[in-house]
């Protein structure tokens, strides 16, 4: 199942990454991150390959051995960092090509799996007309597997209520947590993102378009069908009126960004048609939500 | 207003059908969109479709309405009443002379005739007719009775002036002829007036009234009319005549030119109307003599002259005469010929004279070639009847080219033969009595005279030399003649006997072969300057020359008259004139377009 959301080469490079916070976190348990309470535990808890820039003294000299690679021993020494996905599966995420459910399914696998490699503690939440938890929190490497088959479990559809988001913000511990959504629900974001800002978390809201409603890629007459609401309305294509559509995007976009950079919140808006890979490395990387 | 293709109003069903299309909803495919609340609430109707919908108001309805009713419009032809009065059928001449390349006006004379025709031809109706004759030296029809106004443009854009003058009686005459009786026809002559005088046929006037439409302003020119070259025995000369034909005292440069050498330059400031001659010696070497005015006038044609200085060959022609003084005299006032005088006694036939002369003498047998009898003696073939006495002496023919300049008013003859019977040829010189001249064609042109020049008083006038002179070169032409001609002039040209090719060189080194043995009328005159007769005998290269000039007053003088001397009209139909038609569908079509343009601008601007 894992498999199937995330190719095993991908997995590999995700291990080498880790959640990036710009304070410290306590968590309920060890993990990988800096803990106000400074960590007594020397508790084994699991294996992960070294790369480039960790700290030498942690490699496992018997695996190496054995193994002929370096691999790194964690211990429960240090605090996890709760992170909490918020996954938008309403019906305007089953829209465009690449489709743009399955490529938020993708990217929340991703940060996940980055998460569970560094032992951090991930909680999931689907949303569309209302939040769907995705069960107890998840943690370690081995809870994988578990997590990405929630995630392609949860069918699409129903309308965007932000609102509703609210009360499961609330109720998190300080942590970090992303908002994958495509934005476009109405009424918009901003009420979710001063929950977030309440509930002291940091993070990010990462705004998933297709290609297709960036640029419309048709002209001419037709009856326009929300995927949402159902809702019909007549309609003529024209450089004029694609235009108005392009601009009442880019404002839509331009009022997430800025409510979600006043409530200290990292925004990137990101294209269906570019690969996980590539936003994982290159706009989350940046954006310093990963490192 | 009319409207040319009024057939074409029923293209107006178009807009109700516009209008109509409108009222049909479109079907429109469903999209589905992640958010419809983003896309603005804008609808335009594009396409037709079967339920029936609200009209809305629309740019682009409007636009398409507005571009359908002008091209309604255009269709319809509509056109505005012109200025030219037109008949159904219009005769348009234009004067292709010399006079007509004259650059008082932009470009030329000619150009702006052709312009002023152009115009006509724009305002020609759907039934209209037109014809257009160029008025040169001859008279050439270049369309004919034709409603093509592409053709009649073609026409019009192809006259060339020539160097000629404008023979407007026969442009008439032929115009004439293109006009059935009944026609209602109107002519239109687009000409500076100078034309060559009108023939007297025209007395019974013409089917159709003329309009003279005057085309030129000055008459500001300075020309040369005349250059000979004249050898005496002392040396050879060139005599220029110069003269200012305009109203305005005129500064000038006359250069010399003997062949391609600079001879002489002098100024010469000319007052209005004045003439002047001009002497200068010419180089006994010198094969022609060119005199070129400097300073620019507005007529470029009189501004050059050539003259041949070159003697040409001279003839050697027998006179058999006891004793003749008038007749040697007068046949050697042509320098080409070289007269030897014998006794009928001493007669004896001979193949190196060209032509020949019998005074009161006739031979058993003429010898071949050009021969001149005067009075043969009784009981020779040629002899006529018992001798009349002679009244009043005319011609037979008053314009006989042989007669030209000859006055036979106070001309008497005492006696002659009775020639009645004669089968000579035909009379040239007639009394009441009996013919006194007979000339003949075949096989060699010949004269005869039936009385002695002793029993007139003919040799007494000055009509006796011209005469002469005329029946002389009419027998015996120059080889080629030297002197000058006036453009497309023909040219008779006697080849050399044993010639093998004969060619003319023109001015512009153009060269055109005449068939040799035969006498040869050569008409590609139309260029001004030297032409070169080349002639092969003996594998030897001949060459005379002789000059092409304008040498004319009445075309010199450029002053378009303001009213010219035309034909009466010998009315036959009821002139239908009406007036020309002033086509405005072309600026209807360029709006309907420039409609087009923006009404595509607002389907694509999504208006």
């Amino acid at each position: 199942m894992a498999a199937a959301l995330l190719e095993p080469a991908l997995l590999r490079r995700l291990e080498g990454l880790a959640l990036q916070v710009r304070r410290a976190v306590s968590g309920q348990m060890g993990g990988e991150r800096r803990s106000r309470k400074r960590g007594q535990s020397v508790e084994f808890a699991d294996f992960r390959n070294y790369t480039p820039g960790d700290d030498f003294r942690l490699i496992d000299w018997n695996a190496y051995a054995r193994l002929d690679r370096f691999m790194l021993r964690l211990f429960v020494a240090e605090e996890e960092l709760p992170l909490s996905l918020f996954v938008d599966l309403s019906g305007s995420m089953d829209w465009g090509t690449p489709n743009k459910a399955v490529t938020a399914r993708r990217l929340a696998g991703a940060i996940a799996y980055v998460a569970l490699a560094a032992l951090d503690r991930v909680r999931l939440t689907v949303f569309a007309d209302g939040p769907t938890s995705g069960g107890a929190p998840y943690r370690g490497r081995r809870a994988a597997a578990q997590l990405f088959a929630r995630l392609q479990s949860f069918p699409v559809g129903g309308v965007t209520n932000y609102q509703r988001l609210v009360w499961p913000i609330a109720r998190q511990r300080p942590g970090l947590s992303v908002v994958i959504t495509d934005g476009l629900g109405d009424p918009p974001i901003d009420g979710a993102l001063v929950a977030l800002q309440r509930a002291q978390q940091e993070g990010a809201v990462l705004q998933l378009l297709a290609p297709q409603e960036i640029v419309p890629d048709w002209s001419g007459d037709a009856r326009l069908k929300d995927a949402e609401t159902g809702l019909e309305r007549e309609f003529t294509a024209t450089p004029l009126t694609q235009g108005a559509y392009v601009n009442a995007l880019a404002q839509r976009t331009a009022q997430i960004e800025r409510a979600a950079v006043r409530r200290g919140l990292r925004f990137a808006r990101l294209s269906t048609d570019t690969a996980i890979d590539a936003m994982v490395q290159g706009t989350l990387r940046r954006l310093g939500l990963l490192g | 207003m009319t409207f040319l293709a009024p057939a074409a109003a029923a293209l107006a069903l178009t807009i109700p059908a516009i209008v109509a299309l409108y009222f049909l909803k479109i079907r429109r495919p469903t999209r589905i969109v992640p958010a419809l609340h983003l896309w603005p609430n804008q609808i335009r109707d594009r396409q037709a479709n079967v339920p029936w919908q609200r009209l809305r108001p629309s740019w682009l309805l409007f636009l398409q309405l507005l571009a359908a009713a002008v091209l309604v419009a255009a269709a319809l032809q509509p056109a505005l009443p012109a200025g030219a009065a037109l008949a159904r059928h219009s005769l348009v001449l234009v004067d292709a002379s010399a006079s007509m390349q004259a650059t008082d006006l932009s470009p030329s004379r000619l150009g702006e005739a052709r312009r002023q025709v152009n115009a006509v031809i724009d305002q020609l109706g759907p039934s209209d007719r037109m014809t257009i004759i160029a008025v040169g030296p001859t008279a050439r029809i270049l369309a004919s009775v034709t409603g093509d106004r592409d053709a009649l443009h073609r026409a019009v854009n192809e006259i060339k002036a020539s160097n000629g003058p404008a023979d407007l009686s026969a442009a008439l005459i032929l115009a004439a002829g293109l006009v059935r009786p009944g026609d209602d026809a109107r002519a239109y002559l687009f000409s500076d007036g100078i034309v060559q005088p009108l023939r007297a046929s025209f007395a019974a006037g013409l089917p159709f009234p003329v309009e003279y439409h005057r085309i030129g302003v000055s008459g500001e020119n300075v020309g040369l009319t005349s250059l000979t070259v004249r050898t005496s025995a002392q040396a050879r000369a060139a005599y220029l005549h110069v003269q200012n034909f305009g109203q305005q005292a005129r500064s000038v440069s006359v250069e010399w030119r003997a062949d391609s050498r600079l001879l002489d330059i002098r100024p010469l400031t000319l007052a209005a109307g004045q003439a002047q001659d001009l002497v200068l010696p010419v180089p006994a070497d010198a094969t022609s003599v060119t005199a070129r005015l400097g300073g620019g006038d507005v007529f470029a044609l009189d501004d050059s002259a050539t003259a041949v200085a070159k003697t040409p060959r001279a003839f050697r022609v027998l006179l058999v005469t006891p004793g003749n003084v008038f007749l040697e005299q007068a046949l050697r006032l042509r320098a080409d010929l070289q007269i030897d005088v014998v006794a009928p006694a001493a007669y004896r036939p001979s193949a190196a004279y060209a032509m020949t002369v019998f005074d009161r003498f006739a031979p058993q047998t003429l010898p071949d070639g050009p021969v001149l009898v005067v009075d043969p003696p009784a009981g020779s073939a040629l002899a006529g009847g018992a001798a009349l006495g002679i009244g009043r002496v005319r011609a037979v023919d008053a314009g006989d080219q042989l007669l030209a300049n000859v006055d036979l008013q106070d001309v008497h003859v005492a006696r002659s033969q009775d020639l009645r019977a004669s089968t000579f040829g035909r009379p040239l010189i007639t009394s009441l009595q009996t013919p006194l001249v007979l000339v003949r064609e075949e096989p060699y042109r010949r004269v005869l005279f039936g009385f002695d020049l002793h029993e007139s008083d003919l040799p007494l006038r000055i009509a006796f030399p011209i005469l002469t002179q005329n029946l002389s070169e009419w027998m015996l032409p120059p080889s080629v003649p030297s002197h000058s001609f006036h453009p497309d002039e023909p040219v008779t040209i006697v080849p050399e006997p044993g010639a093998t090719t004969v060619s003319v060189i023109r001015p512009d080194g153009s060269r055109r072969p005449i068939a040799p043995g035969s006498i040869a009328t050569f008409g590609d005159t139309d260029i001004i300057g030297a032409y070169t007769v080349e002639q092969v005998l003996a594998g030897r290269v001949q060459r005379s020359w002789f000059s092409v000039n304008l040498f004319s007053d009445s075309i010199s003088q450029l002053k378009p008259p303001d009213r010219l001397t035309l034909p009466p009209t010998r009315t036959t139909s009821t002139q239908a004139t009406h007036h020309g038609q002033l086509e405005i569908w072309p600026w209807i079509a360029l709006a309907a377009l420039g409609v087009v343009a923006a009404e595509w601008l607002a389907f694509h601007r999504g208006l």
